[in-house]
């Protein structure tokens, strides 16, 4: 049985911004904690996640400061802002609630019931006091509704194309936090190289990579090894190594896949030239950067082939 | 907590469940009394059952407001209405003979127009109408069948006969409603399936299913059917995902679908175009085909009445329905029945003054407050005036719109619905209420075993329509001897 285009489309961004909900959730509560065990003057402005998520001008458009306040307003409580995450739920849903046929019948419910929970307590959780319970269940539930696909979904299209979204918003999101994070830990190398290892850590913590690191690096965090680990890992299925592989195969098991997987084998052939050991803050910027257009250029192929093709 | 059946009286209309005498009719003898037996704490408790596992359940409709639309928990009520088999039996033979005479006539208006030439139905008031679509003429869709999926409007007068009220061709909705709401009795009080023999009703999608099958212009096991929807905001979106998901057919929007140069319809998948046999249409017929009709209806797929023509895809109900969807024709149906059928109307029409004869107008205008007034064209009870209901302002309202446009109203005599007994604010009253079957036609006929009971929730009410404050029950058609 074939799926209808409209509806791989809205499982995908269904995906995806589930995916960003998580991820977004990740990279407040990373920095959340980082704030607290560095000395007062030392520690990233809070605004440098939005530029993590691309906002600066969205920012802008509501916020005059880039306080603590307001930037947690602006990712948590702000019910319009299209990079908060109300917003990103709210779409969620909205995807959800025309493929419920597709679905377990419980991701609806598991859906809905983040997106009830996200409406009742967003307004009073960008204060420090709720804000880490609130992200936390809002994590978990997010992981819940992953565990449902991947518990009980047939691995047919469904699965297919949730995988996808879930994949290409992850090697994003992933990109994104190097990119922004890692450059700034770079760029005040030296100054305050003491903090040096938290810095790193944090941005371990937010890529979900630091328990992984751990165990397959060892306790010591340092700029190299991070890099290497979040490109290159083979075993942790948040790295681009792992990104790459896996979409792959996704894209194997579809029709018509020339065009997609033509554009993975360009991320994948990057990835290989990766050289990590001798990155300075500014190759690694236009590295990502050109990784950034190619990812791009493979989410366009794949609403092409499947979503948004006109006539054969 | 006083008995809640305490003070139940019919008065002087017909009442579905209960004699003048105050005794149950028979076949709803076992029903009523395991009612009566229930304390008024039992009843309630019962209700709040029912409101939950429609919640469970997710039944809702979408009521259109000025603040945005807004999605409302199905109203039920626990009490069914109950129809012996035997009575059924009669009314349903009736209704396949009114929805063929109906098709013959939708079928003859297209290409021979034999009824007009007669002189039986005034041309004018057929080839004038906007539901008159030139773009259907010469069309012969398979087995004559034009309006597959019908639901008429039933009522009973004072003396229980039941009567057509209208017959709705276009995109006739409620019939997920029927199947739900015998999905809640069975929840809420199953004991009473023990004692009953009731008619399922639960194969509606299956009977759906086989009457779309036999359209397809391809002989094949299981041909391509999908239900095309305006989408997820339209108020019967639910019903739409459940007719699609019941029939294990694609629930489609315009956008979902293509016609190509070779005329096929075909669906967008991700493996590429599909060709579809069967459309489903859940769209008004004006909003179907940019090409043809509105041109800025983006819910439509351009090419559609293209392929329809051409016989490369069959669709349902078929564009041009709407012709014998119009309650000025409805006047007409008996003596279409006589005129293609030759024989005798076996359901009664209500008695119909067209404001367009000078005669019946006079009559109208000089009887208004004591009439239903409606106008020719609406549906969803819009646009209705009930004369014994309205004021003196309401009247000259009506009295200026007919004397301006005669030909869109007609005007009917008040019945005294039928009543049955219903459970409000703690108490069992008497509410009003109607009944909507489907009937589906293609190579076969086939009549839902009841349908949709539609209950006016407020005291001494007619209007039973869900967007305007009526409820439903269960309907259930027993048989033999309760």
């Amino acid at each position: 049985m074939s799926m209808l285009s409209s509806v791989a489309e809205r499982l995908y961004w269904m995906s995806r911004y589930l995916e960003r909900t998580q991820d977004t959730a990740r990279l407040i509560q990373s920095y959340n904690h980082l704030i607290m065990d560095i000395p007062k003057g030392a520690e990233p402005p809070w605004d440098i996640m939005i530029d993590i998520l691309d906002a600066r001008l969205l920012f802008r458009a509501s916020f005059k400061t880039g306080s603590e306040h307001n930037v947690l307003k602006f990712l948590i409580a702000d019910n319009k802002s299209s990079c908060g995450i109300p917003f990103a739920v709210r779409a969620a849903r909205e995807n959800v609630r025309t493929t419920r046929d597709v679905l377990p019948e419980e991701a609806w419910e598991l859906v809905n019931g983040l997106h009830l929970f996200v409406e009742d307590h967003a307004k009073n959780a960008s204060g420090r006091r709720n804000r880490h319970n609130f992200l936390s269940e809002v994590i978990s539930r997010c992981q819940m509704i992953n565990g449902l696909f991947a518990a009980s979904l047939p691995r047919d299209h469904a699965y297919g194309f949730i995988k996808l979204g879930r994949l290409v918003e992850c090697a994003d999101m992933t990109t994104r936090i190097m990119d922004v994070g890692a450059r700034d830990i770079m760029e005040r190398a030296g100054r305050l190289g003491a903090i040096d290892p938290l810095l790193w850590g944090a941005m371990l913590q937010a890529l979900s990579a630091a328990a992984a690191y751990r165990r397959e690096v060892g306790p010591i965090i340092e700029k190299d090894a991070a890099l290497n680990f979040i490109f290159l890992s083979s075993t942790f299925p948040r790295s681009i190594k792992y990104f790459v592989r896996e979409t792959r195969k996704e894209l194997m098991r579809l029709n018509n896949h020339d065009l997609a997987t033509r554009a993975v084998e360009r991320l994948s052939r990057r990835l290989a030239r990766l050289d990590t050991e001798h990155f300075s803050s500014v190759e690694l910027h236009e590295y990502i950067d050109d990784f950034q257009l190619q990812l791009i250029s493979l989410d366009a192929s794949i609403q092409a082939t499947w979503f948004r093709w006109e006539r054969v | 907590m006083s008995k809640p059946w305490s003070r139940y009286s019919t008065g002087h209309f017909f009442d579905e469940l209960m004699t003048p005498h105050g005794s149950p009719r028979v076949a709803a003898r076992r029903a009523v009394n395991f009612f009566k037996s229930l304390s008024g704490g039992e009843m309630q408790a019962r209700r709040t059952a029912a409101a939950l596992a429609i919640k469970e359940m997710g039944i809702s409709f979408t009521v259109y407001t000025e603040g945005g639309n807004i999605d409302r928990a199905w109203p039920f009520d626990i009490i069914p209405r109950v129809i012996s088999a035997r009575e059924w039996s009669r009314v349903s033979q009736g209704l396949v003979q009114r929805t063929r005479a109906l098709n013959c006539f939708i079928d003859d208006i297209y290409n021979r127009q034999r009824i007009l030439a007669d002189g039986l139905v005034p041309a004018e008031i057929v080839l004038g109408s906007d539901n008159y679509k030139a773009e259907c003429e010469g069309v012969n869709p398979r087995f004559g069948a034009w309006a597959h999926i019908c639901g008429s409007d039933l009522v009973r007068d004072h003396r229980g006969r039941f009567f057509v009220l209208e017959d709705n061709l276009r995109v006739p909705s409620g019939v997920s409603y029927m199947v739900e709401n015998r999905e809640i009795t069975k929840r809420v009080v199953p004991e009473l399936f023990r004692n009953y023999s009731i008619l399922p009703v639960d194969d509606y999608p299956l009977k759906l299913y086989e009457m779309l099958s036999a359209l397809s212009p391809r002989k094949v096991k299981r041909p391509n059917i999908v239900v095309l929807t305006p989408g997820i905001y339209n108020s019967a979106y639910f019903e739409h995902a459940f007719l699609a998901h019941g029939m294990g057919a694609e629930l489609v929007e315009g956008t979902d679908l293509m016609v190509g140069d070779d005329d096929f319809v075909y669906m967008r998948t991700v493996d590429g175009p599909v060709r579809v046999d069967v459309i489903y249409r859940r769209i008004d017929e004006n909003f179907m085909d940019p090409e043809v009709f509105r041109p800025e209806s983006v819910l439509g797929v351009p090419g559609l009445m293209r392929a329809w023509r051409s016989g490369r895809v069959s669709i349902a109900n078929a564009p041009g329905s709407g012709v014998a969807d119009d309650k000025v024709i409805y006047a007409f149906v008996p003596d279409m029945i006589r005129y293609y059928l030759r024989e005798n109307p076996l359901l009664h029409n209500v008695p119909t003054y067209l404001c367009m004869r000078a005669r019946d107008r006079n009559y109208v205008l000089k009887n208004i407050a004591k009439l239903v007034v409606k106008p020719a064209n609406e549906s969803g009870g819009y646009g209705i005036m009930v004369g014994p209901h309205s004021s003196a302002a309401e009247h000259h309202k009506f009295t200026r719109l007919i004397e301006k446009d005669p030909r869109n109203y007609i005007a009917q005599p008040t019945l005294s619905l039928s009543t049955a007994p219903t459970y409000v604010d703690g108490e069992i009253q008497p509410r009003h209420l109607d009944l909507r079957p489907f009937i589906l036609q293609s190579k076969d006929s086939w009549v839902t075993p009841g349908g949709l009971t539609r209950v006016a929730l407020k005291k001494g009410s007619l209007v039973v329509n869900s967007s305007q404050g009526g409820g439903s029950k269960d309907t259930w058609i027993v048989e033999g001897k309760a």
